[in-house]
């Protein structure tokens, strides 16, 4: 960590009293406004190879430049704002999160278009203490999944690459 | 120049201009490389182990790449695995649903997750129990039928079991016995390992990232490289335990700590020490011994519309070298920096640490306004060394590794289309290349044809077994 912003502003009748984390991967050498994760107030810093050279000073009015990595309140039992939360830290940005749903997406074709054996339930392999044969014979254990395939290269969803 | 920075045409590259130039230019050499190494016919040449048989009762990374080298290169490799579970590899996966169906016959709804890739290719996979007094006859049937084994459990466990070294030696003494762990005997001996206790204690992690001075911490890297890297090392010792039997018909035990084979990637460090105190501190994507010679942050991304974050924002590392002095002065030159150029004429002068912060902050700063391609590209047009940082995709999109054939689409037999980038990376070789047969197989897929067709048992035997799941 190379530096918090302990924000003790009036908030709803007390000290704001939180601390927010300059993460140092954005904050090393930074120069611009932040916001408090709790009570939004924005604040001017000027970091210098990790040093706060300036501020923070209040800047009421302006808007943020960005926000905390995250922020929390140590006086204040366990209350916590993690990486992501709209408005008050900074976007997580590292997952599409269009793709990572956090549920089973069943994927029964590569990015080319050939079908994997990645969905379920598959068919038993109806051999002695689980023995499988050599082979996945997709017409006869996956009838609908070879139909689909004979669908997309007609399609010419089918490539090479 | 393309307009667009990340067009390649084959006019701004050096080298010949047509095809027919190519033709013209181009060295025999190639040709017989080619010809040699023959990507996509590896199936016609022969297998450098063939008739080598091997025991892997292995988990994870670590020890089954151990085996799965040998299995690549020809070897039967007979996986054994606990029944209805498996190896725990099985059950990590990366995010979202990397799974591929089935595990087994009896877990319809659980799949085998993409971690285990490249870990055990193909290999046989029975499973069983061996730590119960029944299964024993059967697992001193392997031994006696095996070149060797790799185990990964705590050390003594396998002697507690009545199956470690000075146990089957007794059955088979020309059997090669491999321990592969954490720490090894010593005052660590109960000690187990991940990759990531391997890289942190043995003083890996230590030297990699930046320094806390600039904003880094020590850190891991986000493959488990330790695991890969010493699973190689044990196949190397795997081979020359063999060869070392063909002279003298003994095996021979393979004792192997992950925590020290990660001690051998530390270079200087401990003689560092020895000699003057100094402990070896990190230096990120910089070089400790030469500069200019590192990865730099540009400006823009390459993919500023990508709709994928690792495109869209990362896609901005450029990796650039110009150490020597002609080299120095000419990135110096093309970048501007005519007053660090003054300043740290020699190399002597430019590598030491105040100057590396100088320098490639300036690099960064040139950098600003640019993406990475025109970084490189501007580096490449002057004669330096550069290459972009490239992600997966661009690695597969790769026409250089797709022409080599380390890149390629497989169609398994059980599993179907499976991007393949793990065996045929791993080394070329013109007579007997590395096979990928098949990326894995469900948990006691072969229980029949080992325990039938190899070790003789009726087929009533080990029906009776799998109901107790012992096997």
């Amino acid at each position: 960590m190379c530096d918090i912003i302990w924000c003790k502003k009036d908030f709803e009748g007390k000290p704001c009293n939180t601390i927010n984390y300059l993460d140092p991967y954005c904050f090393w050498n930074w120069e611009g406004t932040i916001n408090c994760a709790e009570c939004g107030t924005v604040y001017y810093i000027h970091m210098i190879q990790g040093k706060m050279y300036k501020g923070p000073e209040e800047r009421p009015g302006e808007k943020p430049d960005t926000s905390p990595l995250y922020a929390d309140k140590p006086l204040d039992g366990y209350r916590f704002y993690g990486a992501g939360v709209e408005g008050r830290t900074r976007p997580f940005e590292c997952l599409p999160r269009d793709i990572y749903l956090g549920v089973p997406d069943m994927v029964k074709f590569s990015i080319r278009g050939r079908p994997v054996r990645g969905h379920r339930p598959q068919p038993p392999s109806a051999g002695i203490a689980g023995s499988y044969g050599f082979n996945w014979d997709i017409p006869k254990l996956s009838p609908d999944l070879w139909e689909e395939y004979q669908q997309k290269i007609k399609n010419g969803e089918v490539t090479e690459w | 120049m393309a307009k667009d920075p990340r067009v390649t045409r084959i006019e701004d590259l050096p080298g010949p201009k047509s095809k027919e130039e190519f033709e013209e230019m181009k060295m025999p050499y190639e040709e017989y490389c080619k010809a040699q190494f023959d990507p996509g016919n590896e199936p016609s040449k022969p297998n450098a182990l063939n008739g080598i048989r091997w025991m892997s009762t292995t988990m994870y990374i670590f020890t089954p790449h151990s085996v799965s080298n040998l299995a690549e290169m020809g070897a039967e490799v007979i996986k054994v695995e606990m029944p209805r579970m498996g190896d725990p590899m099985r059950h990590c996966a990366p995010f979202n649903e990397t799974y591929l169906y089935p595990l087994h016959d009896s877990r319809p709804m659980t799949g085998t997750g993409m971690g285990y890739l490249n870990a055990n290719p193909n290999e046989y996979h029975i499973s069983m129990d061996y730590h119960l007094p029944e299964m024993k006859e059967a697992f001193y049937s392997l031994v006696r039928m095996s070149d060797g084994l790799t185990e990964c459990y705590r050390p003594g466990t396998f002697d507690r079991w009545k199956q470690s070294f000075r146990y089957v030696q007794e059955m088979n003494p020309r059997f090669i016995y491999v321990w592969g762990g954490g720490f090894g005997y010593g005052p660590k001996c109960f000690g187990g390992s991940y990759d990531i206790l391997g890289q942190a204690h043995a003083g890996l992690a230590s030297v990699t990232g930046f320094h806390e001075y600039i904003g880094g911490h020590a850190t891991k890297h986000s493959n488990w490289c330790i695991d890969w890297y010493s699973g190689t090392q044990i196949t190397f010792g795997i081979l020359a335990a063999l060869h070392w039997r063909r002279k003298t018909g003994l095996g021979t035990m393979i004792e192997f700590s992950q925590v020290q084979a990660a001690t051998r990637c530390l270079g200087y460090a401990a003689p560092l020490y020895g000699r003057f105190g100094i402990v070896r501190q990190r230096w990120g994507n910089w070089d400790t011994q030469l500069c200019a010679h590192g990865i730099i942050l540009c400006g823009k991304s390459d993919y500023p519309d990508a709709k994928n974050p690792q495109d869209r924002l990362e896609a901005r590392y450029a990796m650039i070298s110009a150490f020597q002095d002609e080299d120095w002065k000419e990135l110096c030159a093309i970048t501007g920096m005519k007053d660090l150029y003054d300043k740290y004429k020699s190399h002597k002068e430019r590598v030491e640490a105040e100057a590396q912060i100088e320098i490639y902050a300036a690099l960064e700063k040139w950098a600003e306004d640019k993406s990475r391609s025109e970084v490189v590209k501007v580096c490449q047009d002057a004669g330096l060394l550069a290459e972009p940082v490239c992600n997966d995709r661009e690695y597969y999109e790769n026409e250089h590794w797709r022409m080599r054939g380390t890149v390629r689409w497989m169609d398994d037999p059980i599993f179907g289309d499976v991007l393949q980038h793990g065996s045929y990376s791993a080394g070329l070789m013109a007579k007997t290349p590395r096979q990928l047969n098949w990326i894995w197989r469900p948990v006691g897929a072969d229980n029949v044809k080992i325990y039938h067709e190899l070790l003789g048992y009726p087929t009533s035997k080990i029906e009776a077994w799998y109901e107790k799941a012992w096997i």
